[in-house]
C-alpha cells in the first residue's frame, strides 16, 4: 500500500512534498532512475517521505497541522496522553485523523514500564485505528531516556499482538539487533536526548546500527537543525523523526519545509555515494612507483 | 527534635556564597553547561537582581526546548477545611473561627462534574491536617471517586506514613504535593504551633516516603516570605537534587507559593516581590531545564501571564480555595437572572473566592476560558490532558 504526499502550498512546501521520491528532477542520473522506487518499508506499508513528524509541544493545533503539511510527511506520531475524547479543543487525535494522506503512529509516551506501554498501545490502536505504535518507555520523566529492558519486553508482546512496532531506543547496536530479531518493523535510536537539540551525539553508535540493520533505522530525538537531519541521512539512516525542532522554531511550518529539503538532500547524497574522506593529501608521485615493473 | 538539618540540605555554605556573589559570578553561572548548587547560589543572589532579564532569556530558551510552547493545566479541589494544624499563617488553622465543612459523597461528585464540564483532566485534591472528619480513609475514598473521572489525580494533604502512601497510590493517586514551608528548623517550630505537622523531619522525609511507596511524582516547595527566601531556595534546591538522585524514576516538581493576605493577621517576616519571585523561578529553570515548575492562582493575572512559558510550565486555573466552591458557583450562575442583583453580587463575591474564606485568596480570578485565551495570545497552548488513566491500570 502506498501513500501519496500531501498537497502543499507555497514554494518551499511544493519542494518538500516530493518527500523521498527521486524521479522528478530534470536531469536524472541513470543509476538513480534504476532505483526509482526509493521507498521506506515499514511492515507491509511503503512510504516515499523519509521525514516523520511528532505533534507535541506546538503552540496550537493549527500551527502543528501546518508543520505536518509543510513537512510533506506521511507518518505522524501522536501521544495517547494527548488524545482527549471529551474536549475537542484539547484533542490532537481528531484533527490528525482528518488528514487522509498520513498514517498515524500513536505513541506510548508517559508509560514507565512495559505493562503500561502495552496497555497504552492497545488503547491507542482502538482509538486511532492504526496498527502502528511508536513504543516509548521512559521511566525518568526528566531526561526521558528510553528504558532498554522494558522496551524489549513490551516490543515482544506488541509484535505478537500484531502491531507494527517502532521502538524508540538508546543508540545501542546490540539492542537494535535484539529488537530486529523479535520482529520490530524498524528501530528508532536517539540522536541525543529528547528536546536537547544536541544533534547526532550518538553518531558512531548510529553507524554501527546502520551497518548491521536489516530493518529501517529512523533517528528519533535530539535533532535541532536541518543540516543534522541531512547528516543523519548521509550516514545511512532511512528516515528521521522531528518534533521539538519544529515546535520550538520561530516559524514551525517553514522549519518543517526546511527539514523536508534537508532529508531529501541527505538521502540523495547517500544514494549518490559520498567521496571518501582522507586525512592526507594523495601525492601526485606515488611513493610506491619503485615497485612498478620489478619482480 | 534534631537540632540541625542534615548536611546535604544546607544551607549555610551556599547562602554565604550567594550573599557574596558578584555579577561576574552570575554571568559565569549563566554560561555554565550543567549548573549545580554553586551556580544556583549565584543565580538567586542579590547580585543577580540586576541581571534578571538575562536570566529570563536563558530560562525561556530552556523552557521552550523541554516543554515546547505549552502550559499544562491542573485545578485544585478542596475536599475539606477541617484542620487539626496550628500553622500561624494559614486560613485553615484550627484556631481560626470559621465554618468547617467537608464534601460528602454526592457533593464531591457535583464538584467533580463542575470541574469536568470546564474541561479539567488533572486535579489536585486538598485537605487540612488530619482530623476525624477528614481522615486518611476519607481521602482514599475521595481519590477513588476522582480517579473514576479524571485522568490524573494528585493529593496535597498531611504528611503520611509509607503504608498510607502506598494505599493512596493504589487508589489512583499519581503524586503528592507537600511543602516544607520553611527549611529553617527554629522558625518551623515557631510557626507550626501544635499537631503532627510540628514534626519537621517527618514532613521533610514525606516526599521520599511517597516515592518509595510508588507515587510517580512529588511536588515540593517553600512558602516564600516566611524565612530568608535565599536560604529556603537553596535548601529546596538541595532537596530536589537529593530526591532525583535517590529516586531515579521519580518526577519532581517545584511550586512557588508566596504568602499573601490570609484569614487572620499574620505578617510575613520577609518580603518577596515580583522581581525576586521571578528571579527564583528563572534560577530553578536554568538549573533544572527539564523539571516542571508550577505557579498557582495566588499570583496576579499579569504576573502569571508574563512568566508562563518563560520559566513556569504548569499552572492551576479557575481555582476556588473554598470547599464546594465549583458547584456552588455553577448553581449560582444558573440561578442568577439579569434582574437578580443580590445573587449576581454573590456570584461575583464567590468568583473572587471572598465569601467563605478559602485557604488563601485567589488573585487570578479568571475563568478557564479567559485564562486559556490569555495563554493562546501569548503563543502558548494550554494542555488539559497530559496523562492517560490507562497507565494506572486498575
Amino acid at each position: 500500500m502506498k501513500f501519496s504526499p500531501l498537497p502543499v502550498e507555497g514554494e518551499l512546501g511544493a519542494m518538500s512534498c516530493i518527500g523521498g521520491e527521486l524521479i522528478v528532477y530534470s536531469h536524472p542520473q541513470p543509476s538513480i532512475i534504476a532505483r526509482m522506487k526509493d521507498v521506506i518499508k515499514l511492515g507491509k506499508f511503503e512510504f516515499k517521505s523519509r521525514l516523520l513528524v511528532g505533534t507535541g509541544k506546538f503552540s496550537d493545533v493549527a500551527t502543528m497541522l501546518s508543520a505536518v503539511k509543510a513537512a510533506g510527511t506521511q507518518l505522524v506520531t501522536v501521544a495517547l496522553r494527548r488524545f482527549n475524547r471529551e474536549q475537542k479543543s484539547d484533542d490532537l487525535l481528531g484533527p490528525l485523523l482528518k488528514l487522509k494522506s498520513i498514517k498515524l503512529i500513536p505513541n506510548t509516551s508517559g508509560a514507565i514500564n512495559a505493562k503500561e506501554a502495552v496497555r497504552a498501545a492497545m488503547l491507542g490502536r482502538e482509538l486511532s485505528g492504526s496498527q502502528f505504535v511508536k513504543l516509548e518507555i521512559h521511566p525518568n520523566p526528566h531526561h526521558l531516556m528510553p528504558d532498554p529492558i522494558e522496551t524489549y519486553g513490551a516490543a515482544k508482546i506488541l509484535v505478537k499482538e500484531g502491531f507494527i512496532v517502532l521502538p524508540y531506543m538508546p543508540a545501542d547496536p546490540v539492542l537494535a539487533k535484539r529488537l530486529e530479531d523479535i520482529g520490530c518493523a524498524a528501530v528508532m535510536p536517539l540522536g541525543s536526548a529528547i528536546g536537547s537539540g544536541h544533534g547526532l551525539a550518538t553518531r558512531e553508535m548510529l553507524r554501527l546500527i546502520i551497518e548491521n540493520s536489516n530493518v529501517p533505522v529512523i533517528v528519533d530525538a535530539g535533532l535541532r537543525s536541518p543540516s543534522e537531519a541531512a547528516a543523519a541521512m548521509e550516514i545511512g539512516c532511512d528516515a528521521v523523526l522531528i518534533n521539538s525542532a519544529l515546535a520550538a522554531a520561530e516559524k514551525p511550518a517553514e522549519m518543517a519545509a526546511a527539514f523536508a529539503l534537508a532529508v531529501r538532500a541527505g538521502r540523495k547524497a547517500r544514494l549518490a555515494g559520498l567521496m571518501e574522506k582522507s586525512d592526507v593529501a594523495v601525492a601526485s608521485s606515488p611513493l610506491t612507483s619503485f615497485l612498478a615493473g620489478k619482480k | 527534635m534534631k537540632k540541625n538539618n542534615p548536611e546535604w540540605l544546607g544551607p549555610d555554605k551556599w547562602l554565604q556564597l550567594s550573599n557574596n556573589a558578584d555579577e561576574t559570578r552570575v554571568k559565569a553561572a549563566l554560561s555554565t553547561v550543567s549548573p549545580g548548587i554553586k551556580e544556583f547560589a549565584a543565580l538567586v543572589s542579590p547580585a543577580a537582581a540586576n541581571l534578571v532579564e538575562q536570566l529570563a532569556q536563558r530560562a525561556q530558551v530552556l523552557t521552550r526546548k523541554h516543554f515546547g510552547r505549552t502550559i499544562s493545566l491542573y485545578v485544585p479541589l478542596y475536599l475539606s477545611n477541617f484542620c487539626s494544624g496550628g500553622c500561624v499563617y494559614c486560613g485553615f488553622s484550627s484556631d481560626r473561627r470559621q465554618p468547617r465543612r467537608k464534601l460528602g459523597t454526592e457533593e464531591l461528585k457535583a464538584e467533580i462534574s463542575a470541574l469536568k464540564r470546564k474541561g479539567f483532566e488533572d486535579v489536585l485534591l486538598l485537605t487540612g491536617e488530619r482530623t476525624p472528619a477528614a481522615d486518611f480513609n476519607y481521602l482514599v475514598k475521595s481519590v477513588k471517586t476522582a480517579a473514576e473521572v479524571f485522568h490524573n489525580v494528585t493529593v496535597e494533604a498531611f504528611a503520611m506514613t509509607s503504608e498510607e502512601y502506598e494505599k493512596l497510590a493504589g487508589a489512583g493517586c499519581t503524586g503528592i504535593t507537600i511543602y516544607q514551608e520553611t527549611y529553617d528548623r527554629k522558625l518551623y517550630s515557631k510557626l507550626h504551633r501544635w499537631g503532627e505537622k510540628r514534626n519537621y523531619d517527618f514532613r521533610l522525609e514525606a516526599p521520599a516516603r511517597a516515592l518509595q511507596a510508588g507515587m510517580r511524582n512529588v511536588g515540593i516547595g517553600v512558602l516564600l516570605g516566611l524565612h530568608d527566601p535565599r536560604s529556603d531556595a537553596i535548601c529546596l534546591f538541595q532537596h530536589v537534587v537529593q530526591l532525583r538522585k535517590k529516586f531515579w524514576k521519580a518526577g519532581v516538581l517545584v511550586s512557588f507559593p508566596r504568602i499573601c493576605a490570609q484569614y487572620g493577621d499574620f505578617k510575613p517576616g520577609y518580603e518577596v516581590d515580583d522581581r525576586l519571585l521571578a528571579q527564583f523561578i528563572f534560577a530553578f529553570r536554568i538549573c533544572f531545564p527539564d523539571m516542571p515548575l508550577v505557579l498557582s492562582t495566588r499570583e496576579r493575572a499579569e504576573f502569571r501571564d508574563g512568566i508562563a512559558g518563560i520559566g513556569v510550565s504548569r499552572m492551576s486555573a479557575a481555582s476556588r480555595t473554598t470547599v464546594g466552591g465549583y458547584y456552588h458557583e455553577a448553581r449560582l450562575r444558573k440561578d442568577a437572572t439579569p434582574g437578580h442583583a443580590g445573587l449576581r453580587k454573590e456570584v461575583t463575591a464567590r468568583s473572587a473566592g471572598n465569601l467563605e474564606k478559602g485557604q488563601f485568596d485567589v488573585n487570578d480570578t479568571r475563568d478557564a476560558k479567559t485564562f486559556c485565551s490569555a495563554m493562546r495570545r501569548r503563543g502558548l497552548e494550554p494542555v488539559f490532558k497530559n496523562w492517560e488513566s490507562v497507565f494506572r491500570g486498575r
